[in-house]
């Protein structure tokens, strides 16, 4: 490997689930940190800029410090003398990593998770039961003259999403950007995103599914009640006039985020939304996406999804991939005290889980793989510090539209990948349950 | 390296060498078919057994983003039909989409050991070599997606046809293909932006070009055959499924002009009768025009009864059969590349419909004249898993079954077919030629398909039985690269596979034009587009002519 | 047979060979040596079961704090199967025939996916009780699960066929999805009951709100409520009269789908 570049051009940002892939970086001549991210937003300036490499131990065992090899054998030693271990986590690292951890649970008859079960698992559950109409984001660039955000905050949570993809950008049948475009937002509350709406609904609280129901109604021409706007907040006239622009445009698309996921109906709401863009389709060319949050956990569905058949909450148990959320899902299972080992790769499930999980994973060995220390690593039997994908790690992310990237990281870190201890943990417990796994390459 | 295998005593069907069914020895070292080898060699007794070249598929849908989706889409598929973890092989789900290590076991087991992915956009070229990676025993490439191409159809309207094929050329390296693909050429535009509709004739005007169908049939037939591509273009027709649509397909070839073209899932495209209305059987039609014009080859496509997913870039054909069943779909557009639809779907014996499908699937192999020219596929998982594959085999053997199986389906719809009027019955020969010789040959990889020496040893031996369903569901031994990954029914250990790609030359000053595209339409940066070689490794690159 | 719990198990115990068909032609000793899986440990029934020779009348019985035992009873087609003490997840899964009685509590899907028999729960259950599996769009296609307590969400999710009966509470989504069959719920409905429906009936004794797609169409004393509420009766429910010869108001829905489900609702 030749000496470090001093710019690092078309950097990949992965913040966020827009996972932007024109940053240029400028990186220190001392190779630490960098000092310059041209084109980045300000969390992924604040990502880029704020990212240091600190003197933590590499990897500790019980709070001390001890050598990679002893954390190692003492995670194998963890992982083979358990029952349920469980790992969750997945998606703030690489595909690569990832595929590891599919490996390790498969190997140990264990169960594996990620965060989608707490973020957008609804939308993959409802994906599942209805289906979808979605695009690349390209799509939406070049084409959508209708662009609807339904419970999402996208200037705050993905700030260059209007400016690359969706609302000022302008492409091949939008060329004036927002003018060529009618955005609408839907919210329980006004936000720094619906100002620039040109149609806000602000709906009561816990609506959206009668809201979106009715939407669905309206668009089959089907009956309807009219205590719609005492219900919602939003009056039966705005609705139809809302309907026929949908109807009407060229193409049409409505991004969603956990506001609508993670409130009361879940994937039933999640799926009314699915359903509803498939429905305007007898219309018009319809497509809805969710807004995904992490900068890779749209690969961690497609990794699990293509090893295991399953997207997230898969148990090996029985020596093959078995989905069932609520049963597999690691909050749940948690919550009903059944894992009796514990490994997170870049998640902090100690400070973010319910009580009664929390609980839990205090009474049980945990292993924690995060380039920070956090709640959970600082309560872990085994915790390990990582080098952070995308700045200091190669390899593969997927953007929230499923389109994968190989990363350009600026600088080496003095830690090891995710991939690298994932993959030494998996060997070392191949050789204490006796499988020999290297492959015979037939080349 | 590995170690040498003797095969001894085995009926050999080696048709591009013209062994027949001899009992001949095949000998194995360093991946390759040699002349001899050390006589302590490790032997395996093939008595009262068929040794065969590995299967090569040369149409299926076993990675990328569409296949993904359709995995994940269907819990309930996979449910029922687990692969559990054997040795230090990877454990996984069947089903009609099955998990990608179940993909590569279970092709093997059949006696496969090369699958041709046949539908991706570039823009979902790493995905796939990601999927393709965790595949394992089979050696395998894909088919790029070209003709929604907007970049290339703007170049084309404009008549910058050198431009065209440079950048045709400059897509194929970027993306690592094997071969160019067309899907419905045309049908996105008028799909994706106006409406929902489609093209329904190769000489329609495309909404917001001015190009037609046949001049992006014409023009990528063109560059396939001017770069000198292994395997030529590798058509998905237009109007696929639709009553009546033989007529396409018959334009389609002559718009070959006697150039080499591959039609693929031809069952799909030979249905005579008016559109809206039942169809009929034009697989004799068919048959005719292929017969005699030895520029065109096609693989079948045949439907099998049962589940299967439909999952094509030809999105308006799901749409329609979405609003027939109400099933669940999916739609999945690809910027400036591709559509993509996705539904689950079940062929069954009293349907009309599907009864006429599968018996015209079976008229079109046995009405073949050329076994060469007309090789097997469902289009899995389209038509059907590919472990329908066994059962295919004996429909095409066994003249007896293949007549008790057609009492059992809908009698309306074999009685407009000649079905019950063909006596043929495929020989063993034969059988080894849609399966591994003929799709190795159209695919242009000279080192597989056949026995000869400086082959792949990529080598599969099956217990003759009557039953040829029997026969073929269960290799007893599978070789792939001169490694024995199945010994007596039993898996080994687990094989890798490689990548098979093309690397046309071009010229590089194309991607003065395709530059300033990616960065007015494009979201992904043209500097992180092409795929690198990371991606690929193990590959192997299959040469054109002209490198 | 008799089984008795001796051992409380660390994880989830899956323990899919508790089912009359397959334990009444094993002696205790054969039953004794089934393997089940304490997570992803293969061990014994033995291992956490006493197993005795009772009640020769085609029951198994089962007692203990069975609350991270799964699978009991799943797949049954005969006999009957008692429980006294709470049970985990996937009770009589995809049973056929049969019944099973639970004097105690029950956990998550409840019944999924049966086709035929009887499912008694005294106590309360938990989510998805008589339902589809994600990614299906079918689920129960026959059989009766009755609770006296209460449920949590998705009860009779994707339903085609059967009685469930409830005497508490549901949750939300009451019949999601339904394609047929009845659910009757003695207490209150949760939110946005019959969503989806396409055809099938949804019983309370209390008012409930609806989805704007349900349309109100009459209020009366339909004859097969009555019919329904004292086999209900029979079947240890107690329901006074005034709900058995009471006013229900009918509502159809949903109009997004057939607009043939009915959703009945008394009338004070």
């Amino acid at each position: 490997m030749s000496k470090e570049p001093d710019i690092v051009k078309n950097a990949i940002c992965t913040f966020c689930g827009c996972v932007c892939d024109d940053i240029e970086l400028t990186v220190d001549p001392d190779g630490k940190r960098i000092t310059k991210a041209t084109n980045a937003c300000v969390l992924g300036k604040s990502w880029f800029l704020e990212h240091k490499v600190e003197d933590y131990p590499v990897a500790m065992i019980n709070g001390k410090e001890v050598s990679f090899e002893e954390a190692v054998e003492e995670a194998a030693q963890v992982f083979v003398n358990a029952k349920f271990p469980a790992i969750y986590g997945l998606s703030d690292t690489t595909c690569e990593a990832q595929k590891e951890a599919v490996a390790i649970a498969d190997y140990l008859n264990g169960n594996i998770d990620t965060t989608t079960s707490v973020c957008h698992g609804p939308t993959g559950m409802a994906f599942q039961g209805v289906g979808e109409s979605t695009a690349s984001l390209g799509e939406i660039k070049n084409r959508a003259d209708f662009v609807m955000y339904w419970g999402g905050n996208p200037a705050e949570a993905h700030p260059r999403h209007f400016e690359r993809y969706a609302v000022t950008a302008k492409g091949m049948n939008t060329p004036n950007g927002k003018e060529d475009r009618t955005v609408a937002m839907v919210d329980i509350r006004p936000t720094s995103s619906s100002l620039i709406a040109d149609i806000f609904l602000q709906i009561k609280p816990g609506s959206d599914f009668e809201l979106l129901w009715a939407m669905r109604a309206m668009v089959k021409g089907k009956a309807l009640d009219n205590t719609l706007e005492e219900r919602t907040g939003i009056s039966m006239e705005k609705l139809e006039n809302l309907v026929e622009r949908m109807k009407n445009c060229q193409f049409g698309v409505i991004f969603f985020g956990m506001g609508l996921t993670m409130t009361r109906g879940r994937h039933f709401n999640a799926g009314a939304l699915l359903e509803l863009a498939t429905d305007l389709n007898d219309f018009t060319h319809f497509v809805a996406l969710p807004t995904r949050g992490h900068g890779n956990v749209t690969g961690a569905d497609n990794v699990v999804s293509w090893q295991t058949g399953f997207p997230f909450g898969v148990n090996f148990n029985r020596g093959y991939p078995r989905f069932n959320p609520g049963e597999f899902t690691t909050s749940d299972l948690l919550g009903r005290g059944e894992a009796d080992a514990l490994c997170v790769i870049a998640s902090d499930p100690a400070s973010n889980f319910s009580q009664k999980a929390i609980e839990h994973i205090k009474s049980i060995p945990v292993i924690s793989l995060d380039p920070k220390p956090s709640v959970t690593s600082q309560l872990a039997r085994v915790a390990f510090t990582t080098a952070t994908y995308g700045i200091n790690v190669a390899g593969t992310v997927y953007r929230m539209d499923n389109v994968a990237l190989k990363l350009r990281p600026a600088f080496k870190s003095p830690f090891p990948s995710d991939e690298e201890v994932l993959r030494a943990i998996k060997h070392r417990i191949c050789e204490l349950r006796g499988i020999m796994i290297n492959k015979t390459a037939a080349a | 390296m590995s170690a040498a295998i003797r095969i001894k005593n085995g009926k050999v069907y080696d048709p591009i060498n013209n062994v027949d069914g001899e009992i001949k020895e095949i000998c194995i070292k360093d991946g390759k078919i040699v002349d001899s080898v050390p006589s302590d060699s490790h032997c395996i007794d093939a008595h009262g057994m068929v040794v065969m070249p590995g299967g090569v598929d040369i149409h299926c849908h076993i990675a990328g983003h569409k296949v993904n989706l359709a995995r994940k889409f269907q819990p309930e598929d996979h449910r029922h039909d687990v692969q559990p973890r054997v040795g230090n092989l990877r454990s996984g789900t069947g089903g009609t989409v099955p998990s990608t290590f179940t993909t590569g076991y279970r092709y093997a087991t059949l006696g496969y050991t090369t699958a041709m992915e046949a539908a991706v956009p570039p823009m979902g070229a790493r995905h796939t070599f990601e999927e393709l990676h965790d595949t394992p025993v089979l050696d395998k490439g894909y088919y790029v997606l070209l003709a929604n191409n907007v970049c290339l159809n703007q170049l084309l309207e404009k008549g910058r046809t050198e431009e065209f094929k440079e950048a045709v050329g400059w897509w194929l390296n970027a993306a690592k293909a094997y071969a160019i693909k067309l899907v419905n050429p045309g049908g996105d535009e008028p799909w994706k932006g106006r409406k929902n509709s489609n093209v329904h004739n190769l000489d329609e005007q495309i909404s917001g070009f001015d190009l037609t169908p046949r001049k992006i049939i014409k023009a990528l037939i063109d560059a396939s055959n001017d770069l000198e591509l292994p395997h030529p273009a590798h058509i998905h027709c237009n109007n696929l499924g639709h009553s009546g649509n033989y007529k396409t397909t018959l334009e389609t070839m002559k718009t070959a002009e006697g150039r080499r073209a591959h039609i693929t899932h031809i069952q799909f495209h030979s249905y005579g009768g008016e559109v809206g209305k039942n169809p009929t059987s034009q697989a004799a039609e068919i048959s005719n025009y292929i017969n005699d014009n030895p520029n065109i080859s096609a693989d079948v496509g045949q439907v099998m009864f049962g589940k299967a997913t439909i999952m094509t870039g030809d999105a308006p054909l799901t749409w329609l059969l979405r609003n027939m069943t109400n099933n669940k779909w999916i739609n999945a557009d690809t910027e400036c590349e591709s559509g993509c639809g996705i539904l689950p779907f079940s062929y069954q014996e009293h349907i009309y419909t599907h009864a006429l499908q599968w018996a015209i699937g079976l008229e079109l192999f046995l009405l073949a004249k050329d076994p060469w020219r007309m090789v097997l596929s469902t289009d899995h998982p389209n038509g059907g898993s590919f472990e329908n594959y066994p059962k295919l085999i004996r429909l095409l053997m066994d003249k007896d079954f293949r007549n008790e199986q057609a009492g059992n389906v809908n009698q309306k719809a074999i009685a407009n077919t000649n079905l019950l009027d063909i006596d043929r019955e495929f020989t063993m020969h034969e059988i080894a030629i849609i399966s591994r010789a003929g799709p190795a040959k159209l695919l242009g990889l000279s080192n597989k398909g056949h026995l000869g020496i400086g082959a792949d040893a990529d080598v599969t031996i099956y217990d003759e039985m009557k039953d040829r369903e029997a026969m073929f569901n269960a290799a007893r031994y599978v070789i792939k690269s001169g490694e024995l990954f199945i010994n007596n029914h039993e898996f080994c250990s687990d094989l890798d596979g490689r990548i098979l790609h093309v690397e046309p030359q071009y010229d590089e000053a194309v991607e003065d034009i395709i530059r300033p595209f990616f960065e007015d339409y494009y979201t992904v940066q043209f500097d992180n587009y092409a795929v690198d070689d990371d991606y690929v490794h193990g590959a192997e690159v299959i040469p054109t002519k002209s490198r | 047979m008799k089984l008795s719990l001796h051992t409380q198990p660390d994880v989830p115990l899956e323990a899919d060979v508790i089912f009359p068909d397959l334990l009444l032609e094993k002696t205790v000793s054969e039953a004794a040596a089934l393997e089940i899986f304490h997570g992803n440990e293969k061990t014994t029934l033995g291992d956490f079961f006493t197993i005795t020779d009772e009640n020769n009348d085609g029951t198994v019985e089962v007692e203990g704090d069975l609350s991270k035992v799964k699978l009991l009873g799943s797949g049954m087609s005969f006999g009957r199967l008692k429980i006294i003490g709470n049970v985990g997840a996937h009770l009589g899964a995809g049973m056929s025939g049969g019944e099973i009685i639970v004097e105690g509590d029950a956990g998550d899907w409840v019944g999924r996916e049966i086709s035929g028999g009887r499912i008694i729960i005294k106590g309360d259950a938990g989510h998805m009780v008589g339902s589809v599996v994600r990614g299906s769009s079918i689920g129960i296609q026959g059989g009766e699960i009755i609770i006296s307590g209460s449920v949590k969400n998705e009860l009779g999710n994707g339903m085609r066929r059967g009685l469930i009966a409830v005497g508490g509470d549901s949750g939300d989504f009451t019949g999601v999805n339904m394609k047929a069959g009845t659910i009757v719920v003695l207490g209150q409905l949760g939110q946005r009951p019959g969503a989806g429906m396409v055809r099938g009936t949804i019983i309370s004794t209390h008012n409930a709100e609806l989805l704007p797609t349900f349309t109100y169409d009459t209020t009366y004393r339909p004859t097969v409520l009555k019919s329904i509420f004292i086999y209900l009766r029979k079947l240890g429910f107690s329901l006074d009269d005034e709900y058995i010869n009471g006013n229900y108001q009918r509502w159809s829905g949903d109009s997004i789908e057939l607009n043939k489900g009915e959703i009945f609702l008394y009338a004070e």
